[in-house]
């Protein structure tokens, strides 16, 4: 998505993206899942990334490891907030979300921004001797909703073309 | 070390049904596993379409080797040992695209799609005798491509695939290729790398159905085409697992019969004409009453059909590449047909992977939980016990008589016989 021809947001409304994305991050870090749902629209269309090296002439390859609807996104969360319902996060993963780089923009909707950020997730599984990363940068849209905003579209593309330690149950 | 490797009794015991623990963290074992199975029995490479056209290639591991997988101009598929002749550079860095030449990138050495050395830059200064012939990129010597899957071999003196597959291709065939067209893989495979024994990962697709409930609780209750159907799961008196010659297994796990019938319409309805038009007799039914298949071709190609989600059913296969005795590579494609519509393919996707991919809602189970017993039993004191396969024992000499079906069946499906017949496999070929 190129940014170029987009219109940056005035330093008001970056501040009130910025704590919007900084407390959904919180909110997963906290493993408050339902309270970060809430802030899912209904029609959020969420996904995750994953590069394939490809010869630096040749046009980038990428392909799709989530891709979820409001229904599977809400099918992962009750899945690992439930206890009886994972091993991947019982006991949970000790995360930690450092959101950075944030830049948003106005769109062709009155009440949609483009805000694009780079995230680096930790998670740390207990017992195993150490921690690993995601990083990624971030497309999201973001929907105005009263005061607040709803989050109606996230791409996360990760920094990796394989991924390490098992299977991702974390969300980004 | 060399005294224990004379007496490998205690790897797989059959009398006791029970298997060394040792063997799924070992590095020695790895070494030998390298050796005695995958550099010397037939493995999976790539599928016929990931290198639809001439000159696309994808980089591939055989055995303990790195592989180009590419089409030639003619339409031949090669497999290219990935390290240049000259001074072992890798002529191939991508994992994947498109190429007319392998030029490698240390000193420049070229060569053909076929592997062919056409020139090192410096030919005025070979001596006169040298052969371009003999110092190609070496190709793979033995290559199948059986119905669209590329399968290989380092060892010249390998049994002919159909050999080595025989009775297990009645099973497989219907997911290798079921349509004119065969099959496609529908993006990339998944990779991603897990700290847990190969064994672990083969060994669950021939028919671990005794950790599907407890590992897998989450993703069947929230599911509610499981949820459902959860009566008829736990009834599956006409299901079955097989084991055939060189280790392939399988389980087949049935709806009931007398159902009413859409409950069986779990491929699309337009497509079964041509399962019909391609399968053998027995196999399309075979297709409309399964509820799930999961099975290994030995040693490390899994597959799973299995309608999860709301969907139809979606085709995984999935490759166990060992990376040391206490980790693995894991590659995974999502299939269907090639004629299937794109809406389809694109729903078998996505499915596919919330299921069964680098994220899926079941693999992120299962791997926590390899990991965790490859990671408790890399232990002298762990190593003291034995895993237990003991459920194998009061079935694994009686097989079910089955006129119409090939292989070794067994029931009930939540039997360790399958599995425990892989484990024999193993041993076999690893004290040939």
């Amino acid at each position: 998505m190129s940014t170029e021809e987009l219109r940056a947001v005035d330093s008001d409304i970056y501040l009130t993206v910025q704590r919007f994305l900084y407390r959904e991050a919180a909110l997963l870090d906290k493993r408050d899942y339902s309270a970060w749902l809430k802030l899912a629209a209904e029609d959020i269309h969420y996904c995750v990334t994953v590069a394939v090296a490809q010869d630096a002439a040749a046009k980038p390859v990428r392909y799709s490891i989530v891709e979820e609807t409001f229904s599977g996104l809400k099918a992962r969360v009750e899945q690992i907030s439930n206890p009886r319902l994972t091993r991947a996060e019982n006991p949970p993963s000790l995360t930690r979300r450092v959101v950075s780089n944030v830049e948003a923009y106005h769109t062709e909707l009155a009440n949609e921004l483009l805000v694009t950020s780079y995230l680096l997730a930790y998670r740390m599984r207990p017992q195993e001797p150490e921690g690993g990363f995601y990083v990624s940068e971030r497309d999201d849209v973001l929907r105005r909703d009263g005061s607040g905003f709803r989050l109606a579209r996230r791409t996360v593309r990760l920094d990796q073309t394989m991924l390490f330690g098992g299977a991702l149950s974390a969300l980004l | 070390m060399s005294k224990r490797q004379e007496n490998h009794d205690d790897w797989v015991d059959v009398q006791r049904g029970v298997v060394s623990r040792d063997i799924f963290v070992s590095d020695e074992v790895f070494k030998l596993e390298m050796q005695k199975i995958f550099d010397s029995t037939w493995s999976f490479l790539a599928h016929e379409s990931e290198v639809p056209s001439p000159g696309d290639f994808v980089l591939r591991r055989l055995g303990s080797a790195p592989v180009i997988v590419v089409r030639d101009g003619d339409g031949t598929i090669h497999a290219l040992l990935n390290s240049c002749r000259h001074r072992g550079a890798a002529v191939c860095r991508a994992e994947s695209g498109n190429q007319r030449h392998f030029v490698c990138p240390y000193h420049g050495w070229t060569y053909e799609r076929s592997g062919r050395l056409i020139t090192t830059t410096f030919d005025r200064h070979l001596p006169s005798d040298f052969d371009f012939q003999e110092h190609g990129l070496p190709r793979v010597p033995r290559l199948e491509n059986y119905r669209g899957f590329v399968f290989a071999s380092w060892n010249e003196n390998a049994i002919s695939f159909d050999a080595f597959l025989n009775d297990f291709r009645w099973y497989i065939d219907p997911f290798l290729s079921r349509s004119p067209g065969g099959m496609q893989v529908l993006a990339p495979p998944h990779r991603w790398r897990v700290k847990a024994n190969w064994k672990i990962g083969a060994l669950n697709f021939v028919g671990d159905s005794q950790h599907i409930l407890t590992t897998h609780v989450g993703p069947l209750t929230l599911d509610p085409v499981w949820s459902a159907r959860a009566g008829l799961i736990n009834r599956p008196a006409n299901s079955f697992q097989v084991a055939t010659d060189c280790g392939h297994g399988c389980t087949l796990v049935y709806l009931p019969p007398g159902l009413p019938d859409h409950l069986y319409q779990t491929h699309p309805a337009d497509l079964e004409p041509l399962y019909r038009a391609t399968l053998r007799e027995g196999q399309p039914d075979m297709l409309r009453h399964l509820r799930v298949i999961v099975g290994t071709i030995f040693p490390n190609l899994s597959f799973i059909e299995t309608q999860v989600g709301p969907a139809q059913k979606a085709i995984i296969f999935r490759q166990w590449q060992p990376i040391s005795g206490t980790e693995m590579e894991v590659l995974s494609w999502v299939l269907a047909e090639k004629e299937a519509a794109p809406e389809y393919k694109a729903t078998v996707l996505r499915n596919g992977f919330h299921n069964f991919g680098a994220a899926g809602v079941f693999e992120q189970d299962d791997l926590e939980l390899w990991a965790s017993a490859t990671a408790a039993s890399d232990n002298p004191i762990s190593k003291r016990f034995p895993y237990s396969f003991h459920t194998a024992l009061p079935y694994m000499n009686s097989p079910e008589k089955d006129d119409h079906l090939p292989g070794r069946i067994f029931k009930p499906t939540e039997v360790e016989v399958a599995q425990f017949e892989f484990m024999r496999q193993w041993l076999q070929c690893m004290t040939a």
